[in-house]
């Protein structure tokens, strides 16, 4: 009780709430795709493929002697034969997790939904800058009022479903590989958990 | 010239579940240890958020406002992250994918940490 009434002391408070409910249902997601995903034979036989044929592709393109053209050339057909298993493996992957991810995507979209019928057209915090574009398109989603560092649930449910997911799924162990298809400069939390 | 250590793989050290295997915290400070890619790159990915974190609270605490402080902590981490693997470490670069691999580990996810936690002390410490 004590502590209800100092959290709702806090102008900003539904922020905490937003950020609790989003702490969950990472804890959640990341359960049910351990159930439907990483604890099967199938998830670890591919991704330990991928992590054997990305280390040996990595081998192979950092010791290439380039003094034998003969060797060079079958080199370079064993590099291609490697990278196309590496691909076919990462997109066996992909499909495999795909499959399983669609539970995971109903249940975000579930909390998504009841978080929207809780928080709409409420500021649920105030933003230290203004936003610009595309990120002012979501932080000021549903809001009235011309105040730009007002922000909607929608921009905070955003930083804390990439934040929490993707360092839990890190802490966790469930990233994607190195090796797979899709780890770019900005690396999501695994979409087909999502 | 520029004193190259071999970033050798090392398969003795395994990886379960993507934890680390159990190794001294001496290591992380030692320019002979050598690094499995995956490990340095988890290194740097939570070097990253730690300095995220820090820096969203410190600037809401202040508080400070502006998109400026934004590319402030970009190039604040960004900076850590370099000194740590190029000074410490020695590490070299073109083992482990070049400059750009090493200094986009766990880049995006910091960026939100960062947010997170910039956005939630300056709500709710000074309104």
């Amino acid at each position: 009780m004590a502590t209800q009434q100092f959290l709702s002391s806090f102008k900003y408070s539904d922020s905490l709430t937003v950020v609790a409910i989003s702490f969950c249902t990472a804890i959640v997601c990341e359960a049910i795709s351990w159930l439907l995903i990483y604890r099967t034979n199938s998830y670890k036989s591919l991704k330990s493929s991928i992590d054997r044929a990305a280390k040996k592709l990595e081998t192979m393109k950092t010791d290439q002697n380039p003094n034998k053209l003969s060797t060079k050339k079958s080199k370079t057909k064993k590099i291609d034969r490697v990278e196309t298993s590496l691909k076919e493996s990462s997109r066996d992957l992909s499909l495999f997790k795909f499959k399983s991810g669609a539970v995971v995507a109903l249940v975000l979209i579930v909390v998504f939904g009841f978080l929207n019928s809780l928080f709409e057209g409420k500021v649920v915090a105030k933003l230290p800058f203004k936003p610009i574009g595309i990120v002012m398109k979501m932080s000021h989603r549903g809001l009235k009022g011309e105040d730009a560092t007002d922000c909607s649930m929608v921009f905070l449910y955003f930083l804390c479903s990439i934040s929490i997911r993707t360092n839990l799924q890190k802490f966790l162990g469930f990233s994607p590989p190195r090796g797979a298809a899709g780890a770019g400069l900005f690396p999501m939390p695994d979409p087909k958990t999502n | 010239m520029k004193e190259a250590k071999p970033g050798k793989l090392n398969v003795h050290q395994q990886h379960e579940n993507g934890h680390f295997s159990p190794f001294k915290f001496a290591k992380l400070l030692d320019p002979e240890a050598s690094w499995d890619k995956d490990q340095l790159g988890d290194i740097l990915h939570w070097i990253r958020q730690v300095v995220a974190l820090f820096c969203g609270l410190l600037w809401g605490a202040i508080p400070v406002a502006g998109g400026i402080w934004i590319f402030i902590f970009l190039a604040i981490s960004t900076g850590i992250i370099y000194g740590y693997y190029a000074m410490i470490l020695k590490i070299d670069e073109e083992e482990f994918g070049g400059h750009a691999a090493l200094l986009q580990e766990g880049l995006f996810a910091s960026i939100t940490v960062f947010l997170l936690a910039w956005i939630l002390v300056y709500s709710l410490a000074h309104f």
